[in-house]
């Protein structure tokens, strides 16, 4: 298990809780660059992080609007019409 | 014109404003109410109350983050109706894990198998079908921030959470989108 190697100054559990913070560039100058240095040096995070971005990635690119059902889409109108 | 300018002449009795309105955002709120309720008739009747709603109380917006924002709200308070009145439907019950339960279940420290990742994260529908299994709870957090890209402020407003609760909880979330697209999103489905 990883959680317990320190690298950079922080162990890998602390790298687990601060993914969403990091890719949400939530975190200060100083936590970044400290979580940057144990990326460096920890293959296990490195490649679960680029794992966790690349779905987050996906989940914003890839999950647009959806088409509204021509039914659903003539209901709604005639509902709003209603109300004018 | 912007959604303010919109909103502003809907808001005074302008209908054409209003439409254009609807026609903007009722792909946003269908999409949202469809993925959050796994029934597509059920988010159509949720799109048509959300917009009944935002028609009635639209003057009251006071254009406060963005007015998709304000309607996705709208839109979860409405399937919360909705479960509510459909009487003996079942709570889920989700048991909390750990977050280091949780990346070890989205294969934290595991070993790698990008190829297989990088497959189902490209199909849509693999995508589509992990976040279809997971709890309520994650999946209503990933479609306001990640899919709708509400501000922080925005979704924790929707959530009716602190800023704080909303980020634990997003986290969460994310990782277990992570072990369900790696399990294929087969679980709980």
């Amino acid at each position: 298990m990883a959680s317990e190697k320190s690298v950079g100054g922080l162990r890998c559990f602390e790298v687990l809780e601060q993914l969403s913070d990091y890719l949400d560039g939530e975190l200060s100058a100083e936590q970044r660059s400290k979580l940057e240095a144990h990326l460096a040096g920890c293959e296990e995070c490195t490649r679960f992080g680029g794992e966790f971005g690349a779905v987050v990635a996906a989940l914003r690119q890839k999950l647009g609007a959806a088409d509204v059902p021509e039914a659903a889409a003539r209901r709604l109108d005639e509902a709003l019409a209603k109300k004018a | 014109m912007t959604d303010a300018e919109l909103a502003r002449r809907a808001s005074s009795g302008d209908r054409a404003a209003f439409s254009a309105l609807v026609a903007t955002h009722r792909g946003a709120v269908f999409g949202f109410a469809r993925r959050l309720t796994r029934d597509a008739d059920l988010a159509a009747d949720v799109m048509q109350e959300t917009f009944l709603t935002a028609l009635q109380k639209l003057a009251g917006w006071r254009g406060e983050g963005s007015l998709r924002g304000w309607l996705l709200s709208i839109a979860r308070s409405q399937v919360l109706l909705a479960r509510r009145r459909r009487a003996g439907e079942p709570a889920v019950f989700e048991p909390v894990e750990s977050l280091p339960e949780l990346g070890l279940e989205a294969g934290w420290g595991a070993p790698l198998d990008p190829l297989a990742l990088a497959e189902r994260v490209e199909a849509q529908s693999g995508l589509e079908r992990a976040l279809a299994a997971l709890p309520d709870e994650a999946r209503e957090v990933l479609l306001l921030r990640d899919v709708e890209g509400l501000s922080g402020d925005e979704t924790a407003a929707a959530l009716g959470l602190s800023v704080a609760a909303m980020k634990s909880r997003l986290h969460r979330a994310r990782l277990q989108l992570v072990a369900a697209v790696k399990r294929g999103g087969l679980h709980g489905e």
